[in-house]
């Protein structure tokens, strides 16, 4: 036999029943209207780093200094196939350092030593313009400074590294921390299809 | 410095006359003399005053049919987000959570049991997924969908949402238990908890829809002056991330130092999800019962409760947290009973 049934039971039941009923229509509305994750991605054309013009101007490190996760989500991606892969790059190299014997800037760039090259097919030590390289970034490495994608872009280089939002180490907060720095809004969410091609790197140029 | 503007001025460099061989990017004699001339005066000492007169040598970049010798061009790294069946796991573990949380704590009354999910959704919630599956923060997405037409969230941030709601609609505040990173990391820091006088716990209590209240003013204001303020100012996500503002970890150290003495101060005072959470409970179906039947008005559960949420020898369902440390110091029920039972054998 069950238990008698109080009228504080029954209450508490109706009550129970009509929010369990409010919480299914809030889900069911919120399901409807529900279209895809959407994620935080760099506008390469917005960013100081990459856009043209902004020349000569240290590269901004908000990237670094304003992201939630440890070193920051945003680092520097090699674009290889815009890589002029060339000898003496300046996001390689620091150019306005004093030449070595072997005619190469004696300075790297990059603060964290995340930048590593290696010669495409044999180096020839007597024709040094004649070689090329190939440019890696350590994502490991990379705390997303900036630096080496301000010399990157043209007229230096090529705009082959640009910054990027890494999705697997961004946390994909609700009002990223870095776009609210941003002096040029260049963080934006795009729908998580996007993810795989992101914003194009130098719009009217190519 | 003539020579530089002069050098500068030469722009654009020869274009490559013919595609080069494979094996080899050749160039031209002229384009090499002028590189060289090039490189020397970009590094002379004077050079520094001035704008770097450094120019590529190349035009376009070589793609890997110009290179030959088998070159490939290397694949860039993008990294996806993290899967949707992911997510849809995440969804579904912290489901089980709040399952075997109540399970533990209602059925096998095992303090012992608990304290272990504690640890073990820190571990998952808390640093592995670096506090992100997070309903306390999913009040704001909640918010701003119900009331921006062009905003939306994902199922999985819905389900988050109701499903610890619909938990305490039945058994309480199972979340805030054995589930909550937040929570877990306070849990874990309890030392020695002084007693705070009802009536300043209660008042402290209030605070919570207080920070509720605001939250949500701030979420659903129009998309540019939108602020999520729970995730901003979460005190101890800081720790899961092992980074973070200075301010906002000493104020997380802060919390848990307080949290040795007064127990789970954010949950308690703060946590605007708890707030709803309180509100679920107070028609919640079951609770955390103390020893029914065989009581002995001993007290000394009420002495070993941190949250005060034992008055009267009572549980109070809406301020329990789910920790079942009164089974543990119950003589008559938990791991003291057990001892207890042991030593009689044992004589």
């Amino acid at each position: 036999m069950s238990e008698p049934v109080t009228r504080r039971d029954l209450l508490h039941q109706v009550v129970r029943g009509s929010v369990l009923a409010t919480f299914a229509g809030g889900a069911l509305f919120l399901v409807k209207k529900a279209h895809g994750q959407v994620v935080w991605q760099v506008d390469a054309s917005r960013c100081v780093n990459s856009r043209l013009g902004d020349t000569g101007a240290e590269a901004c490190k908000l990237c670094t200094t304003e992201c939630v996760v440890a070193l920051s989500a945003v680092r520097a991606v090699n674009e290889y196939s815009k890589c002029g892969r060339c000898n003496i790059c300046p996001a390689y190299f620091n150019i306005t350092s004093a030449v070595d014997e072997k005619g190469l800037p004696s300075e790297k760039l990059c603060p964290r030593d995340a930048i590593t090259r290696k010669p495409i097919g044999k180096a020839d030590p007597e024709d040094p313009a004649n070689n090329f390289y190939e440019y890696i970034v350590d994502e490991e490495k990379c705390d997303g400074c900036g630096k080496c994608v301000m010399k990157c872009k043209e007229p230096l280089g090529l705009g082959s590294i640009v910054l990027r939002v890494r999705y697997d180490k961004c946390v994909n907060c609700n009002r990223c921390a870095i776009s609210r720095a941003c002096p040029k809004d260049a963080l934006m969410q795009i729908p998580v299809e996007q993810a795989l091609r992101p914003p194009e790197i130098r719009p009217g140029t190519e | 410095m003539r020579l530089v503007g002069q050098v500068v001025n030469l722009r654009p460099i020869v274009n490559r006359p013919s595609r080069p061989t494979a094996g080899s990017i050749r160039l031209s004699c002229a384009r090499r003399l002028l590189l060289a001339l090039l490189l020397c005066l970009a590094f002379l000492p004077s050079a520094h005053a001035q704008p770097v007169p450094y120019q590529r040598p190349v035009e376009t970049a070589p793609q890997a049919d110009t290179i030959g010798g088998g070159y490939k061009t290397p694949a860039v790294q993008k990294p996806l987000p993290r899967d949707y069946w992911l997510q849809v796991l995440d969804v579904l573990i912290l489901a089980a959570a709040l399952g075997i949380s109540v399970w533990l704590v209602l059925k096998r009354r095992s303090r012992k049991w608990a304290v272990a999910l504690t640890i073990g959704s820190l571990a998952y919630f808390g640093f592995y997924r670096q506090g992100c599956i997070c309903p306390i923060g999913s009040i704001q997405n909640v918010a701003v969908a119900l009331t921006d037409r062009a905003y939306s969230i994902p199922i999985v941030v819905t389900a988050t949402f109701f499903l610890p709601l619909v938990m305490a609609l039945f058994f309480g505040r199972a979340f805030c238990g054995g589930v909550c990173a937040l929570g877990a990391i306070q849990e874990l820091v309890v030392l020695k908890p002084v007693r705070v006088p009802p009536r300043l716990d209660r008042a402290l209590g209030l605070l919570k829809y207080v920070y509720l209240g605001l939250t949500i003013f701030l979420a659903v204001k129009p998309a540019l002056g939108r602020d999520f303020l729970i995730c901003r100012f979460d005190p101890f996500v800081g720790f899961f991330r092992r980074t973070g503002a200075p301010h906002m970890l000493i104020l997380g150290g802060g919390f848990l130092l307080l949290g040795m003495f007064v127990g789970r101060p954010y949950c308690r005072y703060l946590c605007p999800y708890g707030g709803l959470l309180t509100w679920c409970t107070r028609l919640a179906r079951r609770g955390v019962t103390i020893t029914p039947d065989k009581e002995l008005d001993c007290g000394l559960c009420a002495g070993a409760c941190p949250y005060g949420a034992i008055e009267g020898m009572r549980a109070v369902r809406k301020d329990c947290l789910y920790c079942a440390r009164c089974y543990a110091s119950c003589p008559r029920d938990g791991g003291l009973a057990r001892a207890k039972a042991g030593l009689v054998t044992l004589s």
